[in-house]
């Protein structure tokens, strides 16, 4: 039997090729690899946050979130994309967390969730942005529409195969009812307890640099079974209107910085035997008798 | 118009080519930065997902994913029949014919950023005199021998170990092991200016091996690529992925015998992957499975509408003798052209 048929019977038993599928099983940007990872042993910041629960079946189609730092009724899950009915859907919070889920096949796999915490004083909001495995529309439009007042927009989220890493700097819009806030202060801290605040620019835009600040992996921070290492950061920022006291956190995972594990010396070197491997068949080779032209 | 800017069908070529480049390197840019944006979503796979610039996928990344994500998994919880399993199939099935009916091979020889870079290092090797080797007795050796081991990665790279990561059985760093040994990931990031895929993992040792596969891979490409044509695209498991389906595309290569065929063969001194049927055989013969749709044969065949490039019924690129006898003044068969000298030969003074 050829080589290529064989190879046709293989394919038609298994799903070959989904490009428009990657999305649905890649390397999710970040959220789902703190699953495995170990409660860690006390808390790293006062500022609210939603976390990823115990996930043992591994799952990719729900998660169990848990809060924080905060006491909300319910999680909010805004949609990127599907019916009008399911754009945000409100999940209970039990003492172990909210169980949550896409609000329908094929319409996005970042959605974004809420909790929020309110008095007559204040209004308290922890949000990030979980990655389904579930493909569709991307996160432009659920990032454009208003969520709540005071908001720290990621511009942009990571995409797949990419996550928020050490010494990488990206931008976050801080919003106020919609409107950009310009020299707003954003402060970040890490699992591993770097605290630094940057300001947010006329555009609203703050550009936040990662710290490089990853510890020798332990039980309690790091690992997580395979792929590259997370830990968690959070990004708050605060205001007072109309009488409130308004306080926003954004929390999600960052990898560390590629170039610890990762030696360039032994990649250049094995690119450089492969080119000197490669330099013989540079000689000019005899000539070849007229007339002949190898296809006889 | 179109023929002042594209007198052959060789320039026209290159320019789709380098616009693809663009495209599947850097095409961000224009696409989005999110992977829904992507072009890949709604056109074939283009590029790596390594690259954080890119404006589409390489369809083998995904491929591997479905198999070691999916499949396994599943049967490993054994719910073979659940959505998980079979929506991701058929979705991948619908995309999959859509773009082979669209493209065909074609995508190995006008789109693929590695065959492009392949073919302009090659353009380097002919401008500067380098020799061209090919793969034919005598020389390098029959291609016929080199042809098992694309089969031979796709199976064993692009479904096998996936699918045995998928079910436990090999471990996780051989879940995409066809990517952790791809020169092309290696050189489009780069290309963004990024060294961390040239970078090898060294606290893996499965890791390591793999990316210095991929590295010793990339850099004999690089170099071999001056005297040998398209010398990575002869083991591509992704030529032999299209290969698989080639016959399903009305995309296709079309000869017809003449008298001359399989005695002058500058159809096959023409050909980027040394194929010697091209000159011998006529039909489903002629349209050999490492064929990539470059259509070199067709411009350089001296007979009148033997060789043709067709989608469907429609002829797209027909051989001709007046385009044969002025393609050979600017560039012969193999690529060679008048090369660039930088001391003038007093001689000529």
């Amino acid at each position: 039997m050829k080589p290529s048929s064989v190879l046709a019977l293989v394919a038609a038993c298994l799903p070959a090729i989904a490009w428009s599928q990657h999305e649905n099983h890649g390397t999710p940007p970040a959220s789902a690899a703190e699953v495995r990872r170990p409660p860690a042993p006390r808390e790293w910041t006062r500022q609210p946050l939603l976390l990823p629960g115990k996930n043992p079946r591994g799952e990719r189609a729900q998660t169990l979130l848990r809060v924080q730092g905060i006491a909300p009724a319910v999680l909010s899950v805004h949609a990127p994309a599907g019916p009008a009915e399911r754009r945000k859907v409100d999940y209970p919070v039990a003492p172990e967390g909210a169980r949550i889920a896409p609000a329908a096949p094929q319409v996005g796999n970042y959605h974004w969730v809420v909790a929020r915490e309110e008095s007559a004083e204040a209004v308290k909001v922890a949000s990030t942005a979980w990655y389904f495995s579930n493909p569709g529309d991307s996160p432009k439009e659920l990032l454009r529409s208003v969520k709540h007042e005071l908001e720290i927009v990621p511009a942009p989220l990571p995409r797949e195969h990419g996550s928020y890493r050490e010494s990488e700097k990206w931008r976050f819009l801080v919003r106020f009812e919609g409107q950009p806030l310009a020299g707003q202060p954003l402060t970040l801290e890490t699992e591993f307890g770097s605290r630094s605040t940057f300001l947010t620019d006329r555009d609203g835009i703050a550009t936040v640099l990662f710290p490089r600040d990853f510890k020798p992996a332990t039980d309690q921070a790091g690992g997580d079974g395979h792929g590259p290492r997370r830990a968690r950061f959070v990004l708050a920022t605060e205001k007072e209107a109309a009488g409130r006291r308004y306080l926003t956190a954004f929390n999600h995972a960052y990898g560390q910085d590629a170039d610890r594990d990762r030696s360039l010396g032994w990649g250049a070197a094995f690119g450089l035997v492969g080119m000197l491997a490669a330099t013989p068949l540079l000689r000019r080779r005899a000539a070849r008798p007229q007339g002949d032209n190898g296809n006889a | 118009m179109l023929k002042t800017f594209f007198p052959t069908l060789s320039r026209f070529r290159l320019a789709v080519q380098l616009v693809m480049l663009f495209v599947s390197v850097y095409g961000s840019v224009f696409v989005g930065t999110y992977m829904a944006d992507k072009i890949s979503n709604n056109l074939p796979a283009l590029s790596c997902a390594y690259d954080q610039m890119n404006g589409g996928y390489c369809v083998l990344i995904p491929t591997q994913h479905i198999i070691h994500h999916r499949i396994g998994e599943a049967l490993v919880r054994a719910q073979q029949l659940t959505f998980g399993m079979v929506l991701p199939l058929l979705m991948s099935f619908v995309a999959f014919f859509a773009f082979f009916f669209v493209l065909g091979k074609a995508f190995c020889g006008w789109v693929c950023p590695l065959g492009t870079l392949q073919e302009l290092i090659g353009k380097l090797g002919r401008r500067f005199g380098i020799g061209l080797r090919r793969a034919e007795a005598g020389d390098l050796g029959d291609v016929r021998r080199v042809r098992p081991v694309k089969w031979l990665l796709l199976l064993a790279l692009v479904f096998v170990l996936p699918l045995l990561t998928g079910l436990g059985v090999t471990p996780h760093s051989l879940g995409n092991p066809y990517c952790d040994i791809c020169p092309s990931r290696v050189a489009t990031t780069l290309l963004t200016g990024s060294t961390e895929q040239l970078a090898l993992r060294v606290n893996d040792g499965i890791g390591f091996g793999l990316g210095a596969v991929a590295n010793l891979l990339i850099g004999f490409t690089l170099v071999g690529a001056l005297a040998i044509r398209q010398p990575f695209c002869r083991i591509c498991p992704l030529l032999a992925f299209n290969a698989v389906f080639q016959r399903l595309s009305p995309m296709r290569l079309a000869k017809k015998m003449h008298d001359n065929c399989g005695k002058c063969g500058i159809c096959s001194e023409a050909c980027p992957m040394d194929i010697p049927e091209i000159a011998r055989e006529e039909g489903r013969k002629a349209y050999h499975e490492d064929c990539t749709l470059c259509g070199r044969c067709a411009e350089y065949c001296p007979q009148d509408d033997v060789i043709q490039l067709k989608w469907g019924p429609f002829a797209l690129f027909s051989s001709r003798r007046d385009y044969y006898k002025a393609k050979v003044k600017g560039e012969l068969p193999d690529g060679t052209v008048k090369p660039v000298k930088f001391v003038r030969n007093p001689a000529d003074a």
